[in-house]
């Protein structure tokens, strides 16, 4: 696949990255400062919708995306996004909308505007791994993570619904695997990879999420990982901030710290803990990252 | 609960009601033929009373009240691994969001408040704020829910971690947001949309 030269991207963070998730935010800014890859927040972008949204109201949740795209026009190079939620949702659209005139329409009453739909919504593993490419990423390695056993986890939304992301292939992703095996790290195959963390009932449901996350931890940790790598926000709460607790109902110890894949790619990179926002973790990597002689 | 008999007649058959489903969702009921591989690869599955095959079952033959009368959809967490597996592109998560939605609207008999709440609350905040506030939607859901001491312990260590963001500005489209949400109402209310 042909890498691409100019790499200057329209930022879509999303709420959480403004919120519980700012270490991913930082340590995107950051890695990709260090790649020499642009960004520039789209200004005033607003929530997706996420799962709330076309939970109950599908009409509303390709509305909120449509504008979205729509505020992004305003910024030159393809939509980049962090989170595989707002991801999902915003191509999501872009493929309803191109499929059925029907809600086309009714998107465009609500937003009084014709859609745009030709502009390129890209996650940024896509970046990293297609539009800079796996050589340049591997080229730009200072400290190769060599040693470290990395269980990646997709989660639900980077993949699916079928012909939407097309991120990948929908049952078996590698574009996790292939961007840490450029940096040098080790990943494990395991079973849990693509299950769903139940990030929809973190606040309505806690009980179902501890149980959906019990089990992925215990796959990732029967597989012999290290850690977990991830593209989510929402997955990263689930698995990082709940351990604690999952830890307490199952009565074990995972001790499993969970990255995001910016931070594990920017430590690579040669970036510091503070860069990549490491402290702002809950399962501490610290301890982990010295004995693999990474800090 | 006792089961009651299940009656297929033409009185008990409600299909304007699944051509309604099947608008929503963009997707056929008849399509399927109950192979189950969407249930066999649904994460929630242990969790409702219909597993979502049955949910497509039960539409096929009109019968949804059955199935907005429990909780099966409010447990579904939108995690498309049905849609994925099904062998006749039934898009089962969409049908999931459509019933949903007729819940919603008819203020539907469901067993489920609490999901109901979190999205009501997720959604407020959208059209209040423009964007999400983790920690106003959890502090206004344990209030609502009566669920105080819930996530307690997650809390401050949270707020020391720099995660719960306390202040938030102003989006400078804040009044597109809310035109989007009128000009939706407006168009259901002339019945241009569902
Ligand atoms: S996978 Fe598809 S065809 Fe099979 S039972 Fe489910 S909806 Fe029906
Ligand atoms: S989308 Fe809902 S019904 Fe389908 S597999 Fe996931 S949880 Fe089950």
């Amino acid at each position: 696949m042909p890498t691409k030269n100019s790499l200057d991207y329209a930022y879509y963070p999303g709420c959480s990255l403004h919120a519980s998730a700012g270490e991913y935010d930082l340590s995107t800014r950051k890695l990709f400062k260090a790649l020499g890859i642009g960004l520039t927040e789209v200004p005033d972008w607003f929530c997706c919708g996420a799962t709330p949204a076309h939970n109950v109201d599908e009409l509303l949740s390709l509305s909120l995306c449509a504008k979205n795209l729509e505020l992004a026009e305003q910024v030159e190079g393809d939509l980049a996004v962090a989170c595989a939620a707002c991801f999902s949702r915003l191509k999501f659209t872009q493929h309803t909308l191109e499929e059925n005139s029907t809600k086309r329409k009714q998107v465009e009453t609500a937003i009084d505007a014709p859609v745009k739909l030709d502009g390129k919504v890209k996650h940024l593993l896509e970046i990293l791994a297609r539009d800079l490419g796996l050589e340049r990423l591997a080229a730009s390695v200072k400290k190769p993570l060599s040693g470290l056993k990395v269980a990646c986890y997709y989660g639900c939304l980077l993949t699916r619904p079928p012909d939407v992301p097309n991120l990948d292939c929908i049952e078996a992703p590698t574009i996790m695997e292939d961007v840490l095996g450029a940096v040098g790290a080790e990943t494990v195959a395991w079973s849990h990879r693509m299950e769903c963390c139940g990030a929809n009932f973190t606040l309505s449901r806690p009980g179902v999420v501890i149980q959906l996350t019990n089990a992925i931890l215990e796959s990732a940790k029967a597989a012999g990982a290290d850690c977990v790598m991830v593209g989510c926000p929402l997955c990263h709460g689930n698995l990082d901030i709940r351990q604690k607790e999952i830890e307490g109902v199952y009565k074990t110890t995972y001790n499993m710290p969970v990255f995001y894949l910016t931070q594990l790619v920017g430590l690579a990179a040669g970036l510091s803990a503070d860069q990549l926002g490491l402290d702002a973790l809950i399962v501490n990597p610290l301890p982990l990252l010295k004995e693999k002689h990474l800090l | 609960m006792k089961k009651k008999k299940m009656v297929i007649s033409q009185e008990t058959m409600d299909i304007d009601f699944v051509r309604k489903v099947e608008a929503l969702s963009g997707t056929s009921v008849r399509r399927c033929f109950q192979c189950g591989k969407c249930s066999a690869g649904c994460p929630m599955a242990t969790f409702m009373e219909h597993p979502p095959n049955r949910v497509v079952r039960l539409l096929q033959l009109g019968q949804w009240q059955r199935i907005l009368a429990g909780r099966s959809i409010w447990y579904c967490a939108s995690c498309e691994t049905c849609s994925t597996r099904c062998p006749n592109k039934v898009h089962l998560a969409s049908i999931m969001d459509a019933l949903r939605k007729l819940s919603w609207d008819a203020e539907g008999p469901s067993k489920e408040s609490y999901v109901q709440l979190a999205n009501k609350l997720f959604l407020q905040n959208i059209r209040t704020y423009g964007r999400q506030y983790e920690m106003r939607l959890a502090a206004v859901f344990n209030v609502k829910s009566g669920q105080f001491l819930k996530d307690l312990m997650l809390g401050p260590k949270l707020i020391t971690k720099g995660k719960l963001k306390m202040f938030h500005k102003k989006n400078r489209n804040m009044n597109e947001i809310e035109k989007i949400f009128a000009r939706i109402e407006e168009m259901r209310k002339k019945g241009e949309a569902l």
